[in-house]
């Protein structure tokens, strides 16, 4: 036994070897590295001093935290479009459906995924835009008289944001709500219950893992998106992601950039440690 | 026992790191440059004449600068950011080296243009770039239904409300200045005059916002707003006025009042560029005047290849003239090289007109 | 409190079928149950019964013979493609489950795991409107009756097996069904804990006074709570009647053979006189017999013989005994288990093994394997049935 457990340990190490170095390499590093790009400030070509400005920065430059407020709350209410849509849904696809046509259906939802962000956005820009799908078929059939541009506003990045979250709503849905035995949805209504009561009472408070779970991942994709407000919101796009991007790649500013991703990181967590809060819901339990 | 294991998963990660290291065999030049700057064919003539493979990366200025700062100037052989761009981006990051000019063949480039870009691209007393295509940026108007914008301030104009695009980039605000009647390349060196004029722009802009359809970002995205008529006047670039113009002849490029503003795209080696002499190659094969006339059929702008005019398509060279009266030629103005500090400026201006309501 | 006494001691204390009776002294009728599936499978198959106020009523079965089905549809979770359910005397047909005065305990129970032990059994009470503190004074009062007072506040995880049990039982209970079904809720339960619930639940039963229907696959279950057994093939009630009866007056091989432990054997009728029936097993044994219920033979008819280990008389070595049906084995093996230990032999003659109660007498304590036992049964209590074919 004494001669089992280090050639056992070492065994173990070699196995986690790689998610470790992934791990450090990937996620801890790079964020090390930016946390101390974050905290320094050029003084003049090529040098660079120790300072906190880039923080200040974010808190009294209005512009800065009001994009992140708006980045916050949209996220906040395409999290919650999401939900409403993706409920219904995801019930339908575990509880009423059986066999092959479940697969399917659950299958039908997974195929826009298919392709990518960038082709779906697109899509979306055929179909919202002043000459496109949307609005030619409202001039044909007679209830405009005008051309109509969809795009290019808080509604068209919503559409989008929600659309492009949809999957990562609907497969932790299914999977909770699919775990769900009948026969507790059964007792709720032999023991007296509605349709709205079940749902409440019962189907609900044990779908609330999937529910968060799939809430904090689309909100956490919606507020790290970039590409979908870009392209659909046009000239009020106005992303928290997309101030970052500029940061970094027009305006070569890559210590505010870092702050600003730092910053990123801590808020958005922080916004899903309070939303665990007032759901009395535990991460581990959650994510589990 | 324990260690032969540890020693076996370190030949093991050895190896795979040899493998993830060995270069390619052929060998290759990689190019980062613009979209039309380097097209299929001459990449394949060049192949087929050096045995020498090409792979183009397509970017754009801010692309290209970040790309080389985050590798610390390799990655790549050869970039092709605008004249006006590289000193600051050396004095700030020392991501390019000076160009060796005894390997070019000076005799195929406009003699005046390759002064100037010499002149431009002069740092620390070494030069770090030559030229290669130039063009302007301008207004693309649909003369039929924007008739009446003909400087950058007429995008403001009620009568093109809704129907106007132009990029949240720094060409626009130097654009916008100058039809302001500022000199901004003259308060280039004065931080407190160029944040004058800026806040002049800021407030414009801000203004003109309801006006705007979007801010385009890819030229691509923008042909396409003017093409489906979404867009009747945009701030553009000269080749995308005339590439619309090929399908729809009341679209074209318009030389604004106050003067088109003229850029010139270089050569520029990375400090850290593996393969140099591939990269000197290319840039002596693509300024023979046949190809420069090749790579002007496919990025739509003239090249600073000598006598390169003589084989480039009439339909382009007509679109030329039209856009280019001589008398706005004379008034092209010129970028001269981006002081520090100056894109900071910038930079806050347009995040404020982008998030104005 | 409509019954005090207890089935133990006397089984015949419980109104049986009374057809002069109206439908209202009925707390469930059923008439004419059909439920055919959509691939043209019928699960219940014309089943009618009527459970009297207050019993105890099993529904007995093997695996797959349609007893879920028929109990979905008193509880309402399924349709009868035809027939008619009454509650009390009033058809609740097309009444859904959340309307029915029936409450269901489920095979997994079903306790919701999101709620407390109190909020479950409050679960009901609230759909119902009732007043919050009466709410909080019934949860207490069902909690006291089923022996957990102190459990309102657990959570379902740290409940035992049997007390998991109790609660789902209280949850329905606390609503006061006219019925209250059970779908093999012991199911789940290890053997000991099962042996243990299977008193406790009758116990319960009595206490409450409620209707429950009982459904198993388990024959002792079945024996030990029920008022009535009603014993379910393919669909169709088999025999409905008191365990009493049914051990010991099986209807047919089926019941004879599924009701209760039995020794069996294939064969054919030699003869008949009025002392009974000679026949002749498959294996070549020669045994006396009777005729089941409701049977008769021709000579020559292929029929099932089934004798209870408990009939069998033990003599150790070479013996002589009265009984008509002697058998000299050696023994196989010694299956202890207390007083209901059993002994496993072998017949050399036919090469059949055969099971027999162990005697409790201190002159089969040493027993050892391969030792000569003499065997014998009566007549009566050689049970023949008809096979078909
Ligand atoms: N929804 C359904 N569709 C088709 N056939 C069904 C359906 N539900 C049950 N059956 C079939 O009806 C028959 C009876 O099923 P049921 O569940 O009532 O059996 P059971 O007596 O409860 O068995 P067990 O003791 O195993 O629980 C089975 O053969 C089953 O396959
Ligand atoms: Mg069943």
């Amino acid at each position: 036994m004494s001669l089992r457990t280090p050639k056992l340990r070492l065994g173990l190490l070699l196995l986690l070897t790689p998610m470790l170095l992934w791990l450090l390499l990937l996620i801890i590093l790079p964020h090390v590295n930016m946390a101390i790009i974050s905290l320094s400030e050029r003084v003049s070509a090529g040098e660079y001093a120790f300072s906190l400005s880039n923080y200040a920065e974010f808190f009294t430059e209005s512009l800065y935290w009001n994009t992140f407020l708006r980045t916050a709350t949209m996220s906040i209410l395409v999290t919650f479009l999401t939900l409403i849509i993706a409920f219904p849904v995801s019930y339908y696809i575990a509880k009423m459906l059986r066999g092959r046509t479940k697969g399917l259906v659950f299958a039908l939802c997974l195929i826009p995924f298919w392709v990518s962000e960038l082709v779906r956005t697109y899509g979306w820009m055929i179909l919202l835009r002043e000459t496109g799908v949307v609005s030619s078929s409202l001039q044909w059939l007679g209830l405009t008289d005008g051309p109509i541009e969809f795009l290019y506003n808080d509604a068209a990045i919503i559409v989008g944001l929600v659309y492009t979250s949809m999957l990562f709503m609907v497969v932790p849905l299914t999977t909770t709500l699919d775990s769900l035995d009948d026969s507790y949805i059964e007792a709720g209504y032999d023991l007296g219950g509605n349709g709205f009561t079940v749902m409440r009472e019962v189907v609900i408070p044990h779908a609330m893992p999937g529910i968060v779970s799939g809430c904090i991942v689309v909100f956490m994709l919606t507020l790290g998106n970039y590409l979908t407000p870009a392209l659909l919101g046009g000239k009020d796009s106005l992303w928290f992601t997309e101030q970052i991007f500029t940061q970094f790649i027009t305006r070569f500013n890559w210590e505010q950039g870092s702050a600003f991703g730092i910053l990123l990181l801590f808020l958005s967590s922080f916004i899903v440690w309070l939303g665990l809060k007032l759901s009395r819901q535990s991460f581990t339990r959650v994510m589990s | 026992m324990k260690k032969t294991m540890t020693k076996t998963a370190l030949c093991a990660l050895a190896a795979s790191l040899t493998f993830a290291a060995l270069p390619a065999q052929a060998e290759t030049l990689r190019i980062l440059t613009w979209g039309g700057y380097a097209p299929d064919n001459v990449v394949e003539m060049f192949e087929q004449q050096t045995g020498i493979d090409v792979e183009v990366t397509k970017s754009n200025n801010e692309g290209m600068i970040s790309k080389l700062r985050a590798t610390r100037g390799g990655g790549f052989d050869l970039v092709q950011p605008s004249q006006d761009r590289i000193v600051s981006a050396q004095a700030d990051f020392n991501i390019y080296k000076p160009i060796d000019l005894s390997k070019i063949d000076a005799s195929q480039m406009i003699g005046s243009m390759l002064d100037a870009t010499k002149k431009s691209t002069t740092f620390e007393g070494a030069v770090y770039g030559v030229p290669h295509v130039w063009g302007t940026s301008g207004l693309v108007v649909n003369r039929d239904k924007a008739g009446s914008v003909k400087d950058y301030t007429d995008l403001c104009n009620a009568d093109v409300a809704g129907k106007v695009s132009y990029r949240l980039k720094r060409p626009t605000l130097i654009g916008f200045a100058f039809a302001m009647g500022e000199d901004p390349f003259a308060a280039y060196g004065d931080v407190a005059k160029y944040t004058q004029i800026m806040d002049k722009v800021e407030k414009k802009l801000i203004s003109c916002k309801a006006n705007v359809k979007t801010y385009w970002e890819g030229g691509d995205a923008l042909i396409n707003l003017v093409r489906s008529g979404e867009v009747n006047a945009a701030m553009a670039w000269d080749a995308a006025g005339w590439k619309l113009n090929n399908e729809n002849k009341a679209i074209t490029f318009v030389s604004p009042k106050s003067g088109a503003l003229g850029w010139i795209d270089t050569f520029a080696i990375p400090r850290k560029a593996d393969n140099e002499a591939a990269a000197y190659q290319w840039i002596n094969f693509v300024m023979q005047p046949k190809i420069a006339a090749m790579i002007t059929e496919a990025a739509g702008n003239f090249t600073a290849s000598q006598g390169a005019d003589a084989y480039v398509n009439d339909t382009l060279k007509a679109q030329y003239q039209e856009s280019f009266p001589p008398a706005d030629v004379d008034n092209i103005k010129w970028y001269p090289p981006v002081p520090a500090g100056l894109e900071e400026i910038e930079g806050k201006v347009l995040d404020r007109v982008k998030a104005a309501g | 409190m409509t019954n005090s006494s207890s089935i133990i001691t006397d089984v015949n204390a419980h109104p049986t079928q009374d057809s002069s009776a109206g439908p209202d002294t009925y707390d469930l009728e059923c008439r004419n149950i059909l439920k055919t599936f959509d691939g043209g499978f019928t699960a219940v198959d014309n089943v009618s019964f009527q459970i009297p106020k207050g019993s105890f009523f099993s529904i007995l079965g093997p695996s797959g013979c349609g007893k879920t089905t028929l109990l979905r549809m008193l509880a309402g979770f399924e349709k009868p493609t035809s027939g008619d359910i009454f509650i009390k005397g009033q058809s609740v047909t097309n009444t859904p489950p959340n309307k029915r005065p029936v409450n269901m305990v489920f095979q997994h129970l079903a306790l919701f795991p999101t709620m407390t032990v109190a909020e479950n059994i409050a679960y009901g009470l609230r759909q119902r409107k009732v007043a919050k503190h009466e709410i909080g004074d019934r949860v207490k009062g069902v909690l006291q009756r089923v022996g957990l007072p102190d459990s309102g506040n657990k959570n379902i995880a740290q409940l035992s097996g049997g007390q998991k049990q109790r609660i789902a039982i209280a949850r329905c209970l606390v609503l006061n069904p006219d019925v209250l079904l059970l779908d093999e809720p012991l199911g789940a339960l290890d053997l000991k804990l099962r042996e243990h619930m299977k008193i406790e639940l009758k116990q319960l039963q009595e206490e409450f006074g409620t209707t429950f229907v009982y459904i198993t696959h388990d024959q002792s279950e079945a024996l030990v709570m029920s008022d009535q057994v009603a014993v379910m093939n393919h669909g169709a009630f088999v025999q409905q009647g008191t365990p009493h009866d049914l051990y010991y007056h099986p209807k047919d091989a089926f019941v004879a053979g599924f009701v209760g432990e039995s020794n069996r054997w294939m064969g054919r009728i030699s003869s008949q006189s009025a002392n009974g029936l000679e026949i002749t097993t498959d294996s070549g044994l020669g045994l006396h017999g009777v005729s089941g219920e409701n049977q008769s033979f021709n000579n020559g008819d292929k029929v099932e013989i089934f004798v209870r280990p408990e009939a069998i008389s033990l003599v150790r070595g070479q013996g002589d005994s009265n009984n008509s049906n002697q058998l000299a084995c050696h023994v196989v093996n010694v299956l202890f288990d207390g007083a209901k230990s059993q002994i496993l032999v072998k017949d050399p003659q036919s090469n059949g093994e055969v099971t027999v109660s162990m005697p409790q007498t201190a002159d089969f304590e040493n027993l050892r394997k391969g030792e000569l036992l003499s065997l014998s049964w009566t007549t009566e209590q050689t049970r023949c049935y008809r096979v078909e074919g």
